[in-house]
């Protein structure tokens, strides 16, 4: 054949090949979901909201495990998204001198990476041995150290995308470098930020790991920082390794709700950048 | 105007026109030419064909014209180009005029030798009024056409020259007309001609002073002649 | 090549800039040589030459706009009515409240058309309300932006366009009330009405303010001007009245970059 009818049968075959390939992960990803629907399907019900998670063999809810992940999680991005921010802003704005920054970036980028394992154990030691008990101020702070990685770099990233030419228009009328900072290039780059936030939130509210060592659990309500506090992952991975039926639906139910959470923070995070990020 | 313009064809344009100004100037010299023939010998056939290639000068007068707006709208010319342009477009109106002054030689060439009355070798100072006249304009379309200011000044000078034989062609008419009445029309009718090519004259100077503008880019339009030397020489 | 400074013809005319053997250098590279020169107050000045000759680097020295980066260095003398602004005591803030500068693209801030203009007066005054909201109004009718903004001033400044934002970024730096004015290229972003737009308006804030704008387009430059310096590969080569450099130019090289014999 000749090289037109070629190229369009490569073209046409490559284009079948990506579909087939979308649509193989798609399929993965349909079946936990549903998985995940079938197997918790029983738990699902106000109960879930409203009921605290019950001794072996009796029906319940999780309740205190979803409010002690959202006020762990809450804390913990209070914490880590300043100092991310800050970092961010010290990275973009005054990394350009010197040896502190390249440094810092390395450092932050092995951080990034970091097993949450080890960063459960690390505070574990000097925190958790030191007050002879877990508490969900441990925790808090394993979470704080995974937010700090991914907002530092997120935060960089989106301040080097603002030009430019809108700093040195800002500082053409006389403004200081901490005022061209603050009121210009961090309120452009204001979406990207927050998106930067939005996915470390997402990020650290599926993290098991370092929760283990530091928050562990507590199977009554308990607001208390300073004691252990109930929270999802754990829960998941306590109940489904149990033998009993209502425990592992609670499981599953558990399951389903970081799931689903994850990916409405992941859309939340892209219809918000989306919307509000304006064109250079 | 040393090197050349980064578009070849800035530079043809510019060049079409000067060798149309120059081409116009030739035509012109030889209608003035064949006028003063004309008149200094009675041919019949020049007078006719002088009369007849006048709207061939006022066709190169509109056309350099246009171009010279042309190339003002397309290249928006600064400096040496510029001053090229204003000038050649009043060059080109002068060189009208003084083809206008040929042909109105020619008629009233034409008229005196109609009426049979003329004694031309009596009207030797006119011949050599028109030499000048004619030498003026050669000279400063040469130095139109090597861009020489220290030429365009020496046609300035000429100028005085001419005024003074106008001047003394007068007296001699004057005398003429008072010695015989008969002759009065035909003299009159020689004032005009002599009137004709002092304005050939005062238009080859204009063009003159038109030169050194180009060359000097100093308007010496209304000045004493020593300022004019100074400004094209020095 | 070096030409001595060629003074403006009026001599009545104060100078409100004076240029003394300013070099300046983008770390090795010798970007200006020796500069001398004088800006008359109250009128417009124009930097013309070729791409790479120097002229928006010597726009930015007078507001010290490379002190941002690290690399590039000034040395020699720029006296502001009197006083040396590239000494190390120069306040740059201060400075640049008095010297404004509007760039080549259109950089309106991410907030509504009111804080854009408003941002340089907070900087430097605290004007109650109504009197920030009549140096806006001043500002933005100076800019000839008044009428086609008055009705959308919370909008964002973004939701301008292109002529209309870089309006805004002229009335956003006379709204600080300078002395000196720097465009830098301000129209060639533009399209040819938004620039005669612009033209006008130097026109007529050239009675209140000096005005030194660098332009690639020559013709935009016999247009707007009093003033004109001809720049190449760093050096000042010519600085003259306009319409002489236009018409007369004295050196050869300017008449050879004015009627396009480059090369």
């Amino acid at each position: 054949m000749n090289l037109y009818t070629k190229r369009l049968f490569v073209n046409r075959f490559n284009l079948l090949v990506s579909l087939f390939a979308m649509l193989f992960g798609l399929f993965w990803l349909a079946w936990i979901l549903y998985t995940l629907v079938v197997a918790g399907f029983t738990a699902l019900g106000p109960s879930l909201f409203l009921q605290m998670t019950p001794p072996p063999g009796s029906s319940g809810g999780l309740l205190n495990p979803i409010a002690g992940s959202l006020l762990m999680a809450a804390v913990g991005t209070l914490i880590g998204t300043p100092v991310g921010i800050m970092a961010g802003i010290y990275l973009a704005e005054f990394g350009s001198r010197g040896w502190l920054a390249p440094v810092t970036r390395f450092i932050n980028d092995i951080l990034l990476s970091a097993p949450s394992i080890v960063i459960g154990l690390f505070i574990y030691e000097i925190y958790v041995v030191n007050t002879r008990h877990f508490s969900a101020w441990a925790g808090t702070m394993a979470l704080a150290l995974i937010v700090i990685p991914v907002v530092i770099r997120t935060t960089e990233n989106m301040l080097r995308l603002v030009p430019d030419s809108l700093r040195e228009a800002a500082a053409a009328l006389g403004a200081s470098q901490w005022k061209v900072i603050t009121l210009v290039t961090v309120r452009a780059a204001k979406a990207g930020i927050v998106t930067g936030v939005l996915l470390a939130v997402a990020r650290i509210s599926g993290e098991t790991a370092p929760l283990l060592f530091t928050a562990l659990n507590n199977q009554f309500w308990s607001v208390d920082m300073n004691a252990p506090m109930a929270n999802l992952p754990v829960v998941i991975f306590q109940f489904a390794m149990s033998p009993y039926d209502s425990w592992q639906h609670l499981a599953w139910a558990g399951a389903l709700i970081i799931t689903l959470g994850v990916l409405v923070l992941n859309i939340l995070a892209r219809v918000f950048f989306r919307s509000r990020t304006p064109t250079y | 105007m040393g090197s050349e313009h980064l578009s070849k064809q800035y530079d043809t344009d510019l060049e079409t026109l000067r060798s149309g100004v120059l081409q116009m100037g030739g035509l012109v010299e030889s209608q003035v030419r064949g006028a003063i023939d004309a008149f200094a010998h009675g041919n019949q056939e020049l007078m006719d064909q002088v009369i007849a290639n006048e709207p061939k000068v006022n066709g190169c007068e509109v056309s350099i014209d246009n171009d010279c707006s042309h190339i003002i709208v397309k290249r928006q010319p600064a400096a040496g180009d510029l001053r090229l342009i204003m000038a050649i477009s009043k060059t080109v109106t002068d060189l009208e005029r003084i083809g206008d002054e040929a042909e109105k030689i020619a008629r009233m060439s034409r008229q005196i030798h109609e009426r049979g009355h003329a004694d031309i070798h009596r009207f030797a100072t006119v011949r050599h009024a028109a030499d000048i006249a004619l030498s003026m304009l050669r000279q400063a379309l040469d130095a139109f056409a090597r861009l020489d200011a220290a030429d365009a000044a020496a046609v300035i000078r000429q100028d005085v020259a001419i005024d003074t034989e106008f001047r003394s062609i007068l007296r001699q008419l004057i005398t003429f007309m008072m010695e015989d009445p008969r002759t009065i029309s035909t003299a009159l009718e020689i004032v005009w001609i002599a009137k004709a090519i002092e304005r050939i004259g005062d238009h080859s100077k204009n063009i003159a002073e038109d030169v050194i503008y180009i060359v000097k880019g100093t308007d010496v339009r209304h000045t004493a002649v020593e300022v004019v030397e100074r400004e094209a020489i020095g | 090549m070096n030409a001595a400074v060629l003074q403006p013809t009026e001599q009545t005319v104060n100078q409100k800039i004076r240029v003394k053997g300013l070099d300046f250098y983008y770390g090795a590279f010798h970007a200006l040589k020796d500069i001398n020169l004088e800006i008359p107050e109250r009128k417009v000045t124009a930097f013309i030459g070729p791409s790479g000759c120097g002229k928006s680097t010597l726009l930015r020295t007078f507001n010290r706009m490379y002190a941002l980066y690290p690399s590039q260095e000034a040395h020699g003398e720029i006296l502001l009515d009197g006083e040396n602004i590239l000494a190390p005591s120069q306040d740059l803030n201060r400075l640049r409240a008095k010297v404004g500068m509007v760039f080549q693209k259109p950089t309106p801030f991410p907030m509504s058309i009111y804080d854009n203009i408003a941002f340089g007066v907070r900087l430097y005054e605290t004007l109650p309300a109504r009197e920030m909201e009549e140096r806006v109004e001043w500002a933005l009718r100076k800019a000839a932006l008044w009428d086609e903004a008055k009705d959308k001033l919370r909008q964002s400044g973004t939701s301008l366009s292109g002529g209309q934002q870089q309006r805004l970024c002229i009335a956003r730096a006379i709204a600080v009330r300078p002395e000196v004015l720097l465009l830098d290229e301000p129209a060639s972003a533009l399209d040819p009405i938004s620039t005669g737009r612009i033209e006008e308006l130097v026109h007529e804030l050239k009675s209140d303010y000096t005005i030194v704008i660098v332009t690639h387009n020559m013709q935009q430059a016999a247009r707007v001007s009093d003033y004109t310096a001809y720049m190449y590969l760093g050096n000042l080569v010519e600085f003259g009245v306009t319409d002489e450099i236009f018409i007369k130019p004295k050196m050869k090289e300017t008449e050879d970059y004015i009627t396009g014999r480059f090369g």
